[in-house]
């Protein structure tokens, strides 16, 4: 067992860079396959909303982003179920309206607060011990019941009506996998930032895509991608005093363009080798 | 605990002896919020029967499958399928209703093999909490001999053409050893030679496997020789029985309109005819 305490802040970056890209990576896979990127959007800009609102009345951040990003997920998710709106317009206007909630608490705090932009942009440096020790919780919980789930997750992701009618309970894991998505957003927004999570959850996912075409690999190469990347990109910041966040989007975005331009999907020629 | 493959238990069961009643359709009426889907529908179907059901669009057809799985219930009436109400019907139960979906554009990126689609035909079989073994295995391997998709197992779905990937689907059904089988258009958007293949299968499937079908089509021609009984739906059922008490001028007039036109070897011209 790791002892979190004892880790020297680069260290605990690195290993909080892992765990996000990894969490995010399996996470992602689904959120591409079951076409839930926009949900994602939605998710980490309602959790911002709700860490400010926390520093606005003095509360506790995590608790206030995980209630904003589960009711943005379920929400969502309900309005995708009835088919009612078009899922692009009901997330588009979620999205715009947390926003505008998360720029309204901040502009009636009385001061300048720094640690809430942390969230927005991610301040994976300064992870502390706590923060570490949840993320790896979170991690071990979405990881686990992904595998637990795996055959159910999968037929979901590929035909829901096909896999309700196979006698999968699908229409409940599909709920589960929302509040997953949703949890692993939430705790990645002090690591890598609301705005950029969302990268974290697509770009490994859409990169193994590109290069697979069975499922159990794609999902291998999605996490080798993720936790690769994450791990690169802290690197990179520290030896060029870069900011980690956009260096991590930034590599990943590099891999994607490579992936796509070497895809065997697409040229009939080997992956990378 | 999976059930025996079926060809073992009924080898070459070609003599249709039906056996006692599956689907019981007892006036019973399902509704969408916009309207009303299928009204005062009573209607049985045997174990080992094969069922057409025909009808113009939007006259209930889908609905009428939907219905069978469990996933709308009657607002009036009741459907019992295998002793169970249907809005009961219990998971293990809904893994013996094999279901092949009207064809919708499979992506051809999406990352599945043949064999990963098939085995989610034992996702219901298997349970929660488990994970495919050695057994399903053998199980999809057999579903994809049957369709003469063995061949392909380590292909990507994607990579294959609309008849192919329609037996991989069929085979995805049998996999989760189904007692009724049901097929929405299952010859919709494969060209005319595959159409001949995908239901010498289903009919062969039908003899061989003893399994009882209910297929939906809204092409008359194609499914009358193969069905023992044709339902005629347009939201009532107008019309049920053999092909030759169904397909007379009369009843299709009342269900098309003027624009029908049977000639005298049975075959039925449709007129203004629009596919979905």
């Amino acid at each position: 067992m790791v002892d979190f305490l004892t880790l020297g802040f680069f260290q605990r970056s690195l290993m909080a860079a892992a765990l996000t890209g990894g969490v995010c990576a399996v996470i992602g896979v689904f959120v591409v396959l079951r076409g839930l990127a926009f949900i994602g959007a939605g998710i980490a800009h309602a959790a911002f909303a709700g860490v400010a609102l926390a520093y606005l009345v003095g509360g506790p951040p995590m608790p206030f982003a995980i209630a904003f990003g589960l009711g943005t997920a379920w929400i969502t998710g309900l309005l995708e179920e009835q088919g009612r709106m078009k899922l692009d317009v009901s997330i588009g206007i979620f999205y715009t309206a947390t926003m505008a909630l998360a720029i309204l608490f901040i502009g009636l705090m009385k001061t300048y607060n720094a640690e809430v932009y942390g969230y927005l942009f991610g301040s994976i440096l300064s992870v502390t011990a706590d923060e570490l020790k949840l993320t790896a919780g979170l991690a071990t919980v979405v990881v686990g019941l992904l595998a637990l789930f795996a055959k159910e997750f999968f037929f979901l992701a590929f035909d829901q009506e096909m896999a309700e009618a196979s006698g999968v309970p699908a229409r409940r894991f599909f709920f589960l996998l929302l509040t997953l998505v949703a949890l692993t957003i939430v705790v990645s927004l002090k690591t890598v930032g609301a705005i950029l999570v969302f990268a974290l959850l697509l770009i490994p996912a859409a990169t193994a895509y590109q290069l697979t075409s069975s499922l159990r690999r794609m999902m291998a190469y999605s996490v080798a991608i993720g936790v690769l990347v994450s791990v690169a990109g802290v690197l990179l910041s520290f030896q060029f005093d870069l900011p980690a966040g956009p260096a991590i989007v930034l590599l990943a975005t590099g891999v994607f363009f490579l992936a796509v331009a070497f895809s065997p999907k697409r040229a009939p020629k080997p992956a990378l080798s | 605990m999976p059930h025996p493959h079926p060809s073992h238990t009924h080898p070459h069961h070609a003599d249709h002896e039906h056996g006692k009643p599956l689907i019981r359709f007892d006036h019973a009426s399902f509704r969408y919020p916009h309207g009303p889907a299928l009204e005062d529908i009573t209607l049985e179907i045997a174990d080992g029967e094969f069922v057409g059901v025909i009808g113009p669009n939007g006259s209930g057809k889908t609905t009428m499958l939907r219905a069978i799985l469990g996933l709308m219930p009657p607002a009036t009436g009741s459907l019992q399928i295998f002793d169970c109400a249907c809005q009961n019907l219990r998971c293990h139960h809904r893994s013996r209703i094999g279901y092949l979906p009207q064809k919708r554009a499979v992506d051809p990126n999406f990352p599945i093999t043949v064999r990963e689609a098939v085995l989610m035909g034992r996702a219901g079989a298997i349970g929660l909490w488990k994970r495919p073994g050695k057994a399903d295995l053998a199980i999809v391997r057999h579903a994809l001999e049957d369709v003469g998709m063995e061949d392909y197992e380590d292909h990507p779905l994607g990579a294959l053409s609309g008849g192919q990937q329609q037996r991989v689907f069929i085979a995805r059904a049998l996999a989760q050893h189904p007692q009724i089988l049901l097929l929405d258009e299952p010859t919709t958007g494969i060209d005319t030679t595959t159409q001949h293949n995908v239901l010498d299968l289903i009919q062969r499937l039908h003899e061989e496997l003893h399994l009882t079908i209910v297929l939906v089509s809204h092409d008359i021609n194609l499914i009358a020789p193969l069905a023992e009984r044709l339902a005629l739906l347009k939201t009532r059922l107008y019309a049920l029985g053999p092909a030759k008490q169904v397909l007379t001028k009369e009843i299709l007039a009342q269900v098309y309109g003027p624009q029908i036109l049977t000639t005298d070897t049975g075959h039925v011209i449709v007129a203004d005819h629009h596919h979905n």
